[in-house]
């Protein structure tokens, strides 16, 4: 599909056909489109996730991956849990120092900005400054505690759930991310996930086939342009060229707002046919 | 009991209700026998009836268990039967009182 399509059509889906089962190479693919296409500092790519099909759960297991997510329906009837986590363990200095080199000895980083292995290991075993041009590592990564590892871990991962998202999109399925347990639940989804110490929960992506159409009602009501981006300082609203936003409606990025007509209908329709009370 | 449209938790639950899904009046007539039964079994008005569901906890989730009772003993399958509590159900929901809604069990 389209990407500008893919991103106008991006929906939290909170209706799924619990009945219709997601290809296993649609999720494979959605996992590609992560590794492949997330952006991450050092290229530490912290992201891990595990994937549960809701079918092969013990029933035990699966009330309390539910339980923990207070049994939202939307949670019990999505076949596919894309649990996301970050790996606080590959954020450490020597996992940047690794991949850094990495990315050094294949060319993505230019030795003429100041980046080679000697650099790297001086500022981030040593703490020596780096050569301008080049990111002040020493700043971060030297001696970084793993409190900051974990920070970053988390908000990498985040990135990867957005590309995550997208890429289901993309797949023709729904998808929705939710939390995966509240305060008290946390230690009941680590132990059925069977986490490894150093990796933390971040969002459980649901997907499935949506129940209600995909479109879902229209996109969902956002903050006018002016109030999100500025140019050159905040007392500035970026102007939006109105052609650009009427090139962007004919590619499918900007798409009718919700509720659209017909929404509460088929809200009423899907309600009535799974029992829930209108 | 008074002309059951006076009170206000039904005012509030027809009003709620109708800002999403506007219920034509034929659908509002057995919802409205519904929660007049419900009521009647309990012996209050249904404002009493949501008062109580609010203010604690004990007495909300006794009245869903009777509700799944009454709806049992009234209705002719268990999709009826569900479908007459959801009823009882949303009258709650939309006076504020949080109450657990699932499914039919085949869904």
């Amino acid at each position: 599909m389209d990407f500008l399509r893919v991103c106008g059509l991006r929906r939290s889906i909170r209706i799924f056909d619990r009945k219709k089962p997601v290809d296993r190479a649609a999720v494979q693919r959605i996992l590609e489109v992560v590794r492949v296409a997330t952006s991450c500092p050092g290229n530490l790519q912290p992201w891990r996730a595990i994937v549960v099909e809701q079918e092969k759960l013990a029933a035990a297991d699966r009330k309390t991956l539910l339980a923990a997510d207070n049994y939202q329906a939307a949670h019990a009837q999505a076949p596919i849990w894309i649990y996301w986590c970050a790996d606080a363990g590959a954020a450490r200095p020597d996992t940047f120092r690794k991949r850094v080199h990495e990315l050094i000895d294949v060319g993505a980083m230019p030795t003429y900005y100041g980046w080679t292995h000697e650099t790297v290991d001086g500022s981030i075993l040593r703490g020596e400054i780096a050569p301008e041009g080049m990111a002040n590592i020493e700043q971060i990564i030297h001696g970084m505690p793993l409190e900051m590892s974990a920070m970053i871990a988390r908000q990498e991962t985040v990135g990867a759930c957005a590309i995550a998202l997208l890429a289901a999109v993309n797949e023709g399925l729904g998808t929705c991310l939710h939390s995966c347990h509240g305060a008290e639940k946390v230690g009941d989804v680590r132990r059925v996930l069977k986490l490894p110490e150093s990796w933390s929960t971040i969002w459980v992506q649901l997907v499935g086939h949506p129940l209600e159409d995909r479109e879902a009602g229209g996109q969902r009501p956002r903050l006018p342009f002016g109030e999100l981006f500025f140019e050159m300082d905040p007392s500035r609203p970026f102007a939006r060229d109105e052609r650009v936003a009427k090139d962007l409606e004919r590619e499918g990025l900007l798409q009718a707002p919700s509720p659209k007509p017909g929404r509460f209908e088929e809200l009423m329709r899907i309600g009535r046919q799974l029992g829930y009370p209108l | 009991m008074e002309e059951l449209r006076s009170y206000a938790s039904i005012m509030r639950w027809i009003e709620s209700v109708n800002r999403y899904y506007k219920l034509p009046e034929s659908d509002w007539t057995p919802r409205l026998a519904a929660v007049r039964l419900f009521c009647e079994r309990l012996g209050k008005d249904p404002d009493a009836v949501i008062r109580a569901a609010v203010e604690e906890k004990g007495a909300k989730v006794e009245m869903m268990r009777r509700s799944k009772q009454i709806a049992k003993e009234i209705s002719g399958d268990a999709r009826a039967a569900h479908d007459w509590d959801g009823v009882v159900r949303s009258f709650f929901i939309h006076n504020g009182a949080r109450v657990v809604v699932r499914p039919y069990e085949d869904e």
